[in-house]
């Protein structure tokens, strides 16, 4: 075997565009992957994160940019020379061919010795648990099954990288949250990296070891799932990920621990972070909803906000509710708590909604994460 | 560091543009056989056919010219002789009106279809009626004959049944070439107008009911209105087959079937007479050539009325 | 309950037009049918001119048929001729089907309309293009230029069908067949085709009908070894001959098995589309 190049990195995106005519799709991104790592690509759609996976796969050319496999440039190696394998939103079988016919495509497709290709087959299905369903056709076949075929067929092949577009968007919630669960544990069993593109963040937070969020074709935050959750780096991230309220305002004072901020709906007091904005600088204040907390009305304290409840909506042990601030903004608030309290509360009342300073950040001056998740391409570099 | 360096390594081959599926030599590879064929056995005769229209026959040796002779020998016997120009207005005055009686009567099958049909049955009842299309045309075309003639299946009949005096003589005239016509367009005709009625959507005419029509009310402000572009569509359809269709007009027409025009024949019998009497294919040529501009007039005619109908009835 | 079954179902009024309609589709259907009935009943029957009062069950037609041997021979050269152009066509029409199907090119739209081109363009004007050229270059009157000049007619409808289906193929099958490692040419083989299998059957059996029923060209270019409908309309311009019935019942029969096998291989995913579609 020829002597490779060594990379500590299963996948490296450098600097990688994508033009179709005048729009761009992939505007300059760049990531890397490490060894074994799980990362999940996560934005609206129409995003680039498809984009970025076809062109990973070498289905999709590129304007700008390269791709890296392990340390080798495969930037121009078209898709059925590339060590990767792509695992479709609508599984993409053969039609014609039964299970064993499907997962075995790949390993016939040289010269082969039949009961070795037979021995993988069966090894392969049985660790997605398909070893009874080898001789259906494809068509008898659930969705969770087919995604299964999808993904033993991609994994039989033994790929550097596993990509997956979206697997499990067409399956029902329950089905959803088994195969989780199941992608997780064949991903840690085979040590090999999966690259999963969704737009669904249940899906990206509860798998991925790091999130890549895109928006508009850009990169806007990599970090494993708890930063992303907590600490949004931009504005964007913030609106797309969680249930956030976002206030716009400009910095009022430094005051110790605490930055204030003066905005629309009033002055609210924020834990300070790390660097700090300038004074008058116009800043994004986030609360995430289930930080906020009805109060008795007419107490106005500190981050103490008058709103009128416009709507709610009771989800098994917690309660969402929509309000309306008297400038139009709306908030969402969400409480851990019976229905019984939830309906005291009627529609249209007033009532006031609070949170704690130590609860609200500034969007782009967070405070440190904490250590125990650090990131593993950073330490590298 | 140690990979930066492995990776600038790998830099200095400069990445080759990679081939993306949509440029494969497939793509040339499944085209040049059926543009070869077309190209040497559909383009060239076609181009050939308007160029031979100048040729001209001495001694029954054509010669390749360019001459006016015979489209000049053409336009002096368009009324007098072989009276080319009736032959035309015959073609005209035959397919038109075989147009209207074959897409009436294909439009009252296809409203039956649709509309009296339960719905499982309509997709066998129009099986049944486009069957006819699949077998042999000259054999339909046949069959009418024993159908129509003089002493054939219909009037043996009437004569059994003692109906003598309702006889039909409809054989070698041209009444009996637009039955043929109709029988030969009426499948294609009974598709084109089942898909334009299956694309009208049934609330709408549940909406007009709603609204107090009658039935009645229904098809004449409903139904007829937003089954216009196809009845355009089938009309122009069946008067362009009609202009260039020749059995009929042989086989049932006889030749130079009886009209209200007269005793002439259609210029599509016309110019197979003409060929297989002298074997004059520059003249033969000139005639396919004035028959092909004919068709192209109706063509024209039809899709100005076709993009009147769909505007008129676009939302 | 008991209240509610006790009660007559009220009856739905007479729909007038709906009768209207039923009785106008019978009749319709006698003008349809009325010429292959007639046909096939006197192939069967003793009487010399088809009408009027039957004369009996005999075979004497197809015993003639086969004496006088021209329509047979012809229809054997039409079983040569048919089933080699639609073998062709299917071919070509697959490749381009294939083609268009796939790739995004400039044209295509123009290419697609000039393949259609010879079904819009009366058989009459094709026929004298097509004697005109194999008349220069010396290939008329044989079945070969009736061989070479049918594929040109019938690749249409063949690649027609064959695209029908491949919309039919999602473009990420090709793409995971690719992603797995196939080439181009192991793609086409072991997942184009196969999928693409009920399209070129379709599509080969509606070329073979389109050739088989063709009179036109054939007459201009096929000279001394006539297709069979050339070759009946040779009887037919000449006299009338019960014979005729026989030969009609045996291109019904042939033209019956190609129609049901269309309907069977193409019905299914013609249905389908049209459920999605709803």
């Amino acid at each position: 075997m020829a002597v490779e190049p060594q990379s500590p990195y299963d996948l490296e995106i450098r600097n990688v565009s994508k033009r179709f005519g005048a729009a761009t799709a992939v505007d300059d991104v760049s990531f890397k992957v490490g060894r074994g790592e799980f990362v999940a690509v996560m934005g609206p759609s129409g995003c680039g994160k498809t984009t970025l996976l076809r062109m990973m796969a070498g289905l999709e050319g590129m304007s700008a940019g390269r791709i890296y496999i392990r340390g080798r440039d495969v930037s121009a190696v078209p898709v059925n020379l590339r060590s990767t394998r792509l695992v479709w939103q609508n599984y993409a079988l053969f039609p014609h061919l039964d299970v064993f016919g499907n997962i075995a495509f790949g390993l016939t497709l040289q010269p082969y010795d039949r009961p070795v290709v037979s021995g993988k087959v069966k090894r392969m299905a049985a660790l997605v648990g398909l070893t009874e369903f080898l001789d259906r056709r494809v068509g008898q076949l659930s969705g969770g099954q087919k995604q299964r075929v999808g993904i033993a067929r991609a994994l039989v092949t033994e790929p550097e990288i596993l990509l997956l577009d979206e697997p499990l968007s067409a399956l029902d919630a329950h089905l959803r949250l088994r195969m989780q669960g199941e992608l997780r544990r064949i991903q840690q069993q085979l040590g090999i990296s999966f690259v999963y593109v969704t737009h669904n963040q249940i899906e990206a937070f509860s798998m991925a070891d790091r999130v890549v969020v895109m928006n508009k074709g850009k990169i806007e935050q990599i970090d494993p799932p708890e930063i992303i959750y907590n600490f949004p780096k931009t504005r964007f991230v913030a609106s797309f990920v969680g249930a956030n309220n976002l206030f716009e305002g400009s910095v009022l004072s430094h005051d110790g621990a605490f930055t204030t901020v003066e905005t629309r709906e009033g002055r609210l007091s924020v834990l300070a972070g790390d660097t700090r904005p300038a004074i008058g600088e116009a800043v994004t204040v986030v609360v995430q909803a289930d930080k906020l907390t009805r109060q008795p009305k007419g107490i106005l304290g500190e981050n103490t906000l008058k709103a009128t409840l416009r709507g709610r909506e009771y989800a098994g042990s917690q309660n969402i509710y929509l309000l309306d601030l008297p400038t139009g903004a709306e908030v969402k608030l969400v409480a851990q708590e019976s229905m019984a309290v939830a309906s005291r509360t009627a529609l249209n009342a007033e009532v006031a909604v609070h949170f704690p300073a130590e609860a609200a950040t500034i969007i782009g001056y967070h405070r440190r994460p904490p250590e125990a998740v650090a990131d593993i391409s950073e330490a590298a570099e | 560091m140690t990979m930066a360096a492995a990776n600038t390594i790998i830099d200095i081959e400069p990445a080759a543009r990679m081939r993306t599926p949509n440029d494969s030599p497939l793509k040339i590879i499944c085209l040049a056989p059926t543009l070869v064929w077309f190209g040497a056995l559909f383009a060239v005769p076609l181009i050939a056919l308007l160029w031979a229209g100048f040729w001209r026959v001495e001694n029954y040796q054509t010669i390749i010219t360019f001459s006016l002779e015979n489209y000049e020998q053409v336009a002096a016997n368009f009324f007098a002789k072989s009276r080319y120009g009736l032959a035309l207005v015959q073609t005209f005055w035959v397919a038109i009106t075989g147009g209207i009686f074959a897409v009436a009567f294909a439009y009252a099958v296809a409203l039956a279809i649709v509309y009296a049909v339960p719905q499982r049955w309509q997709r066998l009842a129009l099986l049944f009626a486009i069957a006819p299309f699949w077998s042999s045309y000259i054999l339909r075309v046949y069959a009418w004959q024993t159908v129509l003639s003089k002493n054939g299946v219909v009037n043996s009949f009437l004569k059994m049944t003692g109906l003598d005096w309702a006889r039909l003589d409809v054989i070698f005239t041209q009444t009996a070439t637009r039955i043929g016509l109709v029988h030969y367009l009426a499948p294609i005709l009974i598709v084109i107008l089942y898909v334009t009625l299956t694309n009208i959507d049934r609330a709408v005419i549940e909406a007009a009911r709603d609204l107090g029509s009658t039935r009645w009310q229904v098809f004449k402000k409903i139904i007829l209105p937003l089954s216009g572009f196809g009845l355009t569509v089938a009309g122009s359809f069946a008067v362009i087959i009609g202009m260039g269709d020749a059995l009929c007009g042989a086989l049932l027409g006889g030749g130079a079937g009886q009209s209200i025009i007269g005793k002439v024949p259609l210029f599509a019998s016309m110019l197979i007479s003409d060929y297989a009497s002298a074997t004059n294919l520059p003249r033969t040529a000139a005639l396919a050539t004035i028959l092909v501009l004919a068709m192209l007039l109706v063509m024209w005619a039809s899709f100005a009325i076709g993009e009147r109908v769909r505007k008129a009835t676009a939302e | 309950m008991t209240a509610a079954t006790a009660l007559p179902a009220p009856r739905e009024p007479i729909n007038r037009w709906k009768i209207a309609g039923i009785v106008w589709l019978a009749i319709g259907y006698v003008f349809l049918f009325i010429p292959l009935v007639v046909l096939v009943l006197f192939s069967f029957q003793a009487n010399k001119f088809p009408a009027l009062p039957l004369q009996g069950f005999s075979l004497r037609w197809y015993e003639k048929l086969w004496r006088d041997g021209t329509l047979i021979d012809a229809l054997g050269h039409s079983m040569i001729v048919s089933p080699a152009a639609a073998t062709i066509a299917t071919i070509l029409g697959f490749l381009a089907a294939y083609a268009t199907t796939r790739f995004e090119f400039k044209g295509k739209s123009l290419l697609a309309a000039f393949l259609a081109l010879p079904i819009l363009i009366p058989p009459l004007i094709l026929g004298v293009a097509f004697l005109g050229l194999l008349a220069r270059v010396h290939l008329s009157g044989t079945l070969f230029s009736v061989f070479l000049t049918h594929v040109v007619l019938i690749t249409a409808p063949a690649m027609v069908v064959i695209q029908l289906r491949l919309a039919q193929m999602p473009r990420s099958l090709e793409e995971a067949a690719w992603d797995l490692g196939a080439t181009e040419w192991q793609t086409l083989r072991k997942v184009v085709l196969p999928f693409a299998l009920p399209g070129i059957l379709g599509g080969w059996l509606l070329a073979f009908t389109f050739s088989f029923d063709e009179f036109m060209i054939a007459w201009f270019v096929s000279g001394f070894d006539p297709t069979l409908p050339v070759a009946i309309y040779s009887v037919l311009v000449a006299m009338i001959d019960p014979s005729l019935n026989a030969i009609g019942t045996i291109v019904f029969a042939i033209s019956a098995v190609a129609l049901i096998g269309i309907e069977l291989l193409l019905l299914p995913y013609v249905t389908e589309k049209n459920v999605e579609e709803e």
